[in-house]
């Protein structure tokens, strides 16, 4: 039977973020996208990174999921429907089968985004990726001279690899985007080095001030990641001096403050929107509903396991996991200003072990974030809580 | 790239990977030079899923059309046109490839 009269545009394209099809698979509340961390190894040894191991160990490298458990663990995600992935590490150009895992990913139909330190990058990865163009490479700059580069990364070499490496992409015509993090190490660079980005990649920048500690605790590396965390003070600081991300604060301050919050009566751990429309896998292949979710009950074992039942059986039941913690119920759970706060069940665990303790540097951090936007926040007084935490023995990050 | 014709016979490209996501079907360039911006994502509706299905590499455009008049209202001459015009459109852009 003839039902359809045909009927055109037959056909529609768009430049990517512009595309419908994102609002349509959030609303959908369908997987959208996936991270693969290829390896945890690097050759740098950033003094802030919560999960690099030496470029030669040997340990790590066995453990890493061989491209065969990769390429079952990326099916599955496509049959699933995810259109996005991102390689990640460590540093994944390490990996010697990195083209291959790309170009798998690539015609499984997947975008792809990498984050990689360009130090590694070669010709042949220019001529690669002109070819196979990813939506993007993420590179962070540690710094915009050597020593301040090289203070961070603990690489003698480092920044000129890494600015022969950003430069060859740049000429190559690959689409780069820059970020950076702040931190002890480098923040009084932190405008250069926002100005070194913006000049080279004008539609893109953005830093990070919030270190997060090791994802497999190592206490020693957790000291130095705290010695190079910025207090409360110096984070509004440096988000006041940077035009787009204070405007950004100013204009979601809305969002980023709830009185009402306060009046939640419940006990569920998870608030965010973790585990709905991505994941993430481990080096060894652990899934996990973000990557900083780290806890025990929170991994599931992909090598024993699918995507498909980590997502249908084991999602739901660590978003239905509970907390009856005093501190969680009155603190957390209901603080009008988590959305200010770096708090959640993952860095919590990170932080302190556990899924709900509150987290004492998080507190400062997130009231002087407030206090900076009280002025934006309409008629309404914001709702900043007044009650001081006492700062850790460290001092970190309490000014 | 060259004009067009009813007579000859098309594939898809195997520099793309089309899939459904969400309801949609969607095109996706895997090498560089697909479309004419960066960042480009296609998306075909009903009837040029149904047109695509047939480009197989198999059949030329006429015959296409003409496996189509039994499922779409309109003559064979605008089923012809709109069938020729979606390869077209699909040509321009390298994600259809003529076979020689």
């Amino acid at each position: 039977m003839k039902s359809n009269s045909m009927r055109g545009p037959f056909i529609t394209s768009m430049p990517l973020p512009d595309f419908p099809l994102w609002e349509k698979m959030k609303n959908k509340k369908s997987l959208i996208s996936f991270d693969l961390e290829l390896t945890a190894r690097c050759n740098n040894n950033c003094r802030h990174c919560y999960i690099n191991l030496p470029a030669n160990d040997n340990k790590a490298q066995e453990k890493e999921l061989p491209i065969y458990e990769l390429q079952r663990v990326i099916n599955q995600a496509v049959d699933l429907g995810a259109l996005w992935c991102l390689i990640t590490g460590g540093e994944p150009l390490l990996r010697e089968d990195f083209f291959d895992i790309y170009l798998y990913l690539r015609k499984k139909g997947l975008l792809v985004s990498v984050f990689t330190n360009a130090t590694l990058i070669a010709k042949e990865h220019i001529k690669f990726f002109r070819k196979y163009p990813p939506r993007a490479l993420e590179v962070t700059v540690y710094g915009v001279t050597r020593e301040t580069y090289e203070r961070v990364t603990r690489k003698p070499g480092s920044f000129d690899a890494f600015m022969q490496g950003l430069e060859a992409l740049l000429q190559g015509g690959i689409k780069v985007r820059l970020k950076a993090m702040a931190l002890r190490s480098n923040v009084h660079e932190l405008s250069q080095i926002a100005q070194f980005c913006r000049k080279r990649t004008k539609d893109y920048f953005r830093f990070d001030p919030f270190l997060h500690l090791r994802f497999d605790g190592n206490e020693l590396r957790n000291e130095e990641i705290k010695s190079e965390r910025l207090s409360a003070e110096e984070i509004v600081a440096i988000e006041q001096a940077d035009f787009e991300r204070s405007q950004a604060l100013k204009n979601g301050c809305d969002k980023l403050i709830n009185p009402e919050f306060v009046r939640y009566v419940g006990n569920h751990l998870f608030h965010c929107g973790t585990g709905t429309g991505s994941f993430a896998v481990s080096y060894d292949g652990l899934f996990r509903l973000c990557s900083s979710l780290w806890h025990r009950d929170c991994l599931y074992d992909l090598k024993k396991g699918t995507v498909t039942e980590a997502l249908h059986d084991f999602i739901p039941k660590v978003r239905d996991m509970r907390s009856n913690r005093k501190e969680f119920l009155e603190k957390c759970r209901v603080c009008p200003i988590i959305n200010l706060c770096i708090w959640c069940p993952a860095h919590a665990h990170l932080e302190t072990g556990e899924l709900d303790k509150p987290v004492e540097y998080f507190c400062p951090v997130a009231r002087a974030r407030a206090e900076s936007l009280k002025d934006d926040f309409g008629s309404k007084e914001a709702p900043i809580p007044r009650k001081r935490v006492r700062l850790g023995r460290s001092g970190i990050g309490g000014g | 790239m060259g004009k067009i014709s009813l007579n000859k016979i098309y594939k898809i490209s195997e520099d793309v990977v089309a899939r459904e996501v969400a309801g949609e079907f969607i095109i996706i360039p895997i090498t560089s030079g697909i479309g004419d911006m960066e960042d480009e994502i296609f998306t075909l509706n009903g009837t040029g899923r149904a047109i695509w299905d047939k480009l197989d590499g198999n059949k030329n455009l006429r015959e296409i059309a003409k496996a189509l008049v039994s499922d779409f209202k309109g003559s064979p001459g605008e089923i012809e046109k709109d069938v020729a015009g979606l390869a077209g459109e699909l040509l321009k852009r390298r994600i259809l490839i003529e076979v020689k």
